[in-house]
C-alpha cells in the first residue's frame, strides 16, 4: 500500500498549487494559493518545485500524520507547529517520523499556512491544475480521516534528540503585522474617480468579513465614479481595485471572474497581493502608490529571492543525499 | 482588417488594449483577430488572454516578460493584421429553449418596468432575433452576447443574488448572459433554459465560441422536461 498523509483536524484546508493558468479566455479565474510568496517557498524548502501542490490551511488549527518518514516545510502566516509534541520553526524544512502528527495551531496575524511535503502528494487536477475552483465545484477540500497519497519519503535528517535545526538557508520570510500596507499602480480608469481617486491613499480601509478568493472588501472612505453610463464587460486583472456601489472597496483576487463591468481605479501589485491573500478580516489596510517599473522590480527581488533559496536548498540536500525533485 | 488600437499598462502583470476609431462590430472583430494572433505567436510568460466585446486583456508574468516586450509584440501582431482582410469566422446557431418569467426568471417583471414594456414585450424582444456569443466571460465560460433590442440599457441589480442557478437567462447594459454554473450574479434574471450548457469534460470546454448567435425560444413551465439536462449543441451549420 502506498505511503499516505491522514489528516485528523482539517479545519478549512485545500490542496492547492500556483493556479490553472491559460484559460481565462474560457472565462476561467486563474485561482491558486492566494499567498503565492509563501506557497513558493513552501516547496522549495521541501525540495520541490514551486509550483507543486501543497496545503493551504485557512484561520482554523490543522492536524496529520505521515505513515511514512517525510520532510516538511511550514510557511505563511504565524502559528504553533508541534511534530510529534515538539514545537518547530516555520519556514525551515522539518524532518518528520512515520506516525508523528503534525500539528498546526492558533494561526494569527495572517490567515493562511502553507503546509508542503517533499515529493508533494498525488491529487485529482483539472485542465492542468488541482487549485480548487469554486464555481466550477472542484476542490480537493480536506476532511478529517482523509488519507493523501504520497508521492516519497525522506529517512530522518536531524539529530534524533537535541532536534538542533540543521539549516541555515537566509529564507526570505514574510513579514506579518496588525496591519498592512499594500502596494497599488494606477488603473486603467483612474480618471473616472476624478479628484476622489486621492481617497485611496489618504486613509486606512478595514477587511470585511465578507472577503474570500474572489475578492476582499474593505470598508472606509472610499473613492466615488464622477462618471457615469454603462461599461461593457471587459476583462479585469487579478488585484483590481473597483468601488461596486456602497462603502466598500473590492479589490479582486484570484478566484476572480475575468470579465467585469465597474472601471478599475488602481490594481494591486504581484507582490501586494500574497500580502493581501493574508490579509484577515478587522485588519487594517493602507495604500501605497507605486510606479508599474517598482512594481515589478519588486516582484523580480521576491522572485530572485526564491530562486537563491532554491539553489541554497539544493547544496544542503544534495550534502545530505535528500532526494530533491529535480 | 483590423482597426486602431490602444494599449494601456494594467498592473505590473497585465496590459489591456482597447480598440478604438471603428463601430462595435469592428471593434469586436479588431480584439479577436488580435487575441488569435497573439496567442498563435506564443509570447513567452504570458498565460491570460482576454478578448470582450471592444477591449483585450493580456495577463503575464513580470519575472518572466514585461510590458515593453508585451506591447511591442501586441503592435507587431496588430500591425500584421492591418495588412490583411480578416477572416470571416463561420457562424452557427445554437437554439436555446427558455422559461421565462416566474420562480424561472424573477426579474422579468422589474425588467419590464424599468424599459416600459409588458412582460409579454421584453420575452418577445430577447426571443426576437438571434444574439450574437461576443466572447466568453465570467463565471466560468459563461456566453456574453449583445443584448436584445430593448429601447434602452437594463440596470443591474441594486444587490447581487448570492447564488444564481444554472441556465439563468439574464440582461444588463445591452448585453445579455446564459449562466453555465452556479454563482453569484447582480444580472436580472429574465428565465431559464432546461439545457446543460457546459459539460466540464469536454474539450473544448464550452461548445460555442465567439460569432456564434444564440437563438431563445419561449417554452412552457410544462415543456421543461423535454429539454431538461440536454447538452446545448449548434443547430446547423
Amino acid at each position: 500500500m502506498a505511503d499516505t498523509l491522514t489528516v485528523h483536524r482539517a479545519g478549512l484546508a485545500t490542496v492547492q498549487d500556483l493556479g490553472r493558468f491559460g484559460h481565462s479566455r474560457y472565462g476561467l479565474p486563474v485561482n491558486g494559493a492566494l499567498d503565492q510568496h509563501s506557497a513558493r517557498v513552501a516547496n522549495v524548502l521541501a525540495g520541490n518545485d514551486e509550483g507543486a501542490p501543497l496545503i493551504e490551511i485557512t484561520a482554523l488549527d490543522f492536524s496529520c500524520t505521515p505513515s511514512t518518514d517525510v520532510l516538511i516545510a511550514v510557511t505563511g502566516a504565524p502559528a504553533e507547529v508541534t511534530v510529534g509534541g515538539v514545537r518547530r520553526n516555520q519556514w525551515e524544512p522539518v524532518s518528520v517520523r512515520a506516525g508523528e502528527t503534525i500539528a498546526i495551531t492558533g494561526i494569527r496575524l495572517g490567515l493562511r499556512v502553507y503546509l508542503a511535503v517533499l515529493g508533494s502528494v498525488r491529487t485529482p487536477s483539472l485542465l492542468g491544475s488541482c487549485a480548487p475552483d469554486t464555481i466550477l465545484g472542484f476542490a480537493q477540500t480536506l476532511r478529517g480521516d482523509d488519507e493523501l497519497a504520497l508521492r516519497t519519503h525522506c529517512p530522518p535528517i536531524d539529530h534524533p534528540v537535541f532536534r538542533i535545526p540543521l539549516f541555515r538557508l537566509n529564507v526570505p520570510m514574510a513579514r506579518f503585522a496588525d496591519s498592512w500596507t499594500i502596494d497599488v499602480t494606477d488603473g486603467p480608469d483612474l480618471a473616472e474617480f476624478g479628484d476622489t481617486a486621492e481617497r485611496l491613499f489618504r486613509s486606512a480601509f478595514t477587511v470585511t468579513p465578507r472577503s474570500n478568493h474572489i475578492g476582499l472588501r474593505l470598508s472606509g472612505d472610499v473613492p466615488r465614479r464622477v462618471t457615469s453610463g454603462e461599461l461593457l464587460s471587459r476583462g479585469v486583472p487579478v488585484g483590481a481595485v473597483e468601488v461596486p456601489a456602497g462603502d466598500e472597496l473590492l479589490v479582486l483576487h484570484r478566484g476572480r471572474g475575468v470579465t467585469a463591468g465597474y472601471p478599475v481605479l488602481a490594481v494591486v501589485t504581484a507582490t501586494g497581493l500574497s500580502a493581501l491573500g493574508q490579509a484577515r478580516p478587522g485588519q487594517s489596510v493602507r495604500f501605497r502608490r507605486r510606479t508599474v517599473a517598482d512594481a515589478v522590480s519588486a516582484h523580480r527581488a521576491q522572485r530572485h529571492a526564491i530562486h537563491a533559496l532554491k539553489s541554497r536548498v539544493r547544496t544542503a540536500f544534495d550534502a545530505l543525499r535528500i532526494p530533491a525533485t529535480r | 482588417m483590423g482597426g486602431d488600437i490602444v494599449i494601456a499598462d494594467c498592473g505590473d502583470s497585465a496590459v489591456v488594449v482597447k480598440a478604438v476609431g471603428g463601430d462595435t462590430t469592428r471593434a469586436w472583430h479588431t480584439v479577436h483577430a488580435l487575441a488569435d494572433a497573439f496567442e498563435a505567436a506564443r509570447p513567452g510568460g504570458v498565460h491570460g488572454i482576454v478578448p470582450t466585446y471592444d477591449s483585450l486583456l493580456i495577463e503575464f508574468d513580470c519575472f518572466h516578460t514585461d510590458h515593453t516586450t508585451v506591447r511591442r509584440a501586441l503592435r507587431h501582431e496588430a500591425d500584421r493584421l492591418a495588412e490583411r482582410p480578416l477572416p470571416a469566422a463561420p457562424s452557427r446557431c445554437f437554439v436555446v429553449p427558455v422559461v421565462y418569467g416566474g420562480d424561472h426568471g424573477p426579474d422579468l417583471p422589474l425588467v419590464a418596468q424599468q424599459l416600459g414594456l409588458t412582460e409579454h414585450e421584453v420575452v418577445a424582444l430577447h426571443s426576437a432575433a438571434p444574439l450574437t456569443v461576443r466572447c466568453l466571460g465570467a463565471p466560468a465560460a459563461a456566453p456574453m452576447m449583445d443584448g436584445p433590442a430593448f429601447p434602452g440599457p437594463v440596470p443591474r441589480l441594486a444587490s447581487p443574488r448570492i447564488s444564481v442557478v444554472p441556465g439563468s437567462i439574464a440582461v444588463a447594459g445591452r448585453q445579455a448572459v446564459v449562466s453555465p454554473m452556479p454563482s453569484p450574479g447582480g444580472w436580472p434574471l429574465l428565465g431559464r433554459t432546461p439545457l446543460r450548457v457546459l459539460d466540464l469534460d469536454a474539450e473544448p470546454l464550452a461548445p460555442y465560441r465567439p460569432g456564434d448567435t444564440f437563438q431563445f425560444v419561449p417554452i412552457t413551465p410544462g415543456q421543461w422536461d423535454e429539454h431538461a439536462g440536454t447538452p446545448l449543441a449548434a443547430a446547423h451549420g
